[in-house]
């Protein structure tokens, strides 16, 4: 037992910064459903409604922006994680 | 295979006197902003001295790029348009240039903390001095809600990030795929591998970041100043009475 949790610390100790950066790269996952949410509203909203497609577009982008924040803090962080820590 | 490319993320200082250090991006930042001014110097002695009736490709170029901003400026901040319009403008063409400056091989002007957070801390200016002069002492009362103030000083943070984030990720991207082109040249020794792909690559990668993160920079500030200077309603119960009030009349 006593050998198990000094394995699991020297991991952690050599390698959970990599571990780390891997958990945080998986914000893409969040951020990707909610694009793509966001896509296929926004498609459907210009189907119903083709005149209004400019107005779509450019709320369509600015929250995009928004739900690729997410992400990049995630990338950010996992940047840091791998060449900083 | 990708060990250099730890060098790379963070800028190399060029100049450091201890309490003056310069790296890379900032050399860049000075020689977009040059090429920003040359170009505009070029245009207005050419282009706008010889202002037409009937325009010509540049002076409608021109036109289409002042009035994008300028509309959109106008239709979200009413009376201040002829201020945020300039700047969102001058912001865009800042990270736009500086963005693409990657193609000629220098490091982007964008890729730097310092950089993005200057330009969110513009940002952040213009909204809280905007939503003074708009409202006056009635601005205060958004300061007395402390969820308010978390919200505000969260703005700057998330633009400095996302600004920073998105360009450095499309750097490191590039950065890792001329390190694949050139093992695949030492692979196959053909000059168009190295050519081609990275011609191909380059600019689907770099020119994407720069039109999108600038058009979201400029209309990010917008949204913000526009939200700042809303007057806030007075009584909401006793117009709603009137209204009430009103209605009945015209029933009746």
């Amino acid at each position: 037992m006593e050998l198990l949790v000094t394995m699991i610390a020297n991991l952690l100790a050599t390698d959970g910064a990599l571990l780390g950066a891997g958990i945080a790269a998986l914000t893409g996952i969040g951020a990707g459903v909610g694009m793509g949410i966001a896509t296929g509203k926004a498609v459907e909203a210009t189907a119903r409604q083709p005149e209004a497609v400019g107005q779509i577009r450019t709320m369509l982008l600015l929250g995009l922006a928004f739900a690729e924040t997410t992400a990049i803090y995630g990338l950010l962080v996992s940047l840091l994680l791998i060449f900083v820590a | 295979m990708f060990d250099g490319l730890s060098e790379e993320i963070f800028p190399k200082k060029v100049i450091d006197l201890g309490w003056l250090s310069i790296n890379e991006s900032v050399i860049s930042g000075f020689i977009v902003v040059a090429a920003i001014l040359l170009v505009a110097l070029i245009l207005r002695l050419t282009i706008i001295r010889n202002w037409k009736t009937t325009p010509t490709g540049g002076q409608m170029f021109l036109e289409w790029l002042v009035c994008f901003f300028d509309k959109s400026a106008d239709e979200m901040t009413e009376k201040y348009s002829g201020l945020m319009g300039p700047y969102t403008f001058g912001a865009a063409a800042y990270i736009c240039c500086g963005v693409l400056i990657e193609l000629f091989g220098l490091r982007p002007a964008i890729a730097d903390l310092g950089a993005c957070l200057a330009l969110a801390l513009c940002t952040f200016l213009f909204i809280h001095v905007l939503g003074f002069m708009k409202n006056k002492a009635r601005r205060l009362l958004h300061y007395a809600n402390p969820i308010n103030i978390i919200t505000d000083l969260a703005v700057p943070v998330s633009m400095t990030f996302r600004l920073f984030g998105s360009i450095l990720s499309g750097m490191v991207i590039m950065e890792m795929v001329y390190i694949v082109i050139i093992a695949l040249f030492d692979m196959l020794p053909v000059l168009g591998v190295t050519v081609i792909l990275a011609a191909v690559l380059t600019p689907l990668f770099t020119l994407f970041h720069a039109f999108i993160q600038s058009y979201v920079f400029a209309s990010l500030t917008l949204t913000f100043v526009q939200e700042a200077i809303e007057t806030p309603p007075k009584k909401p119960k006793r117009a709603k009475k009137k209204k009430g009030v009103q209605i009945e009349a015209q029933a009746a």
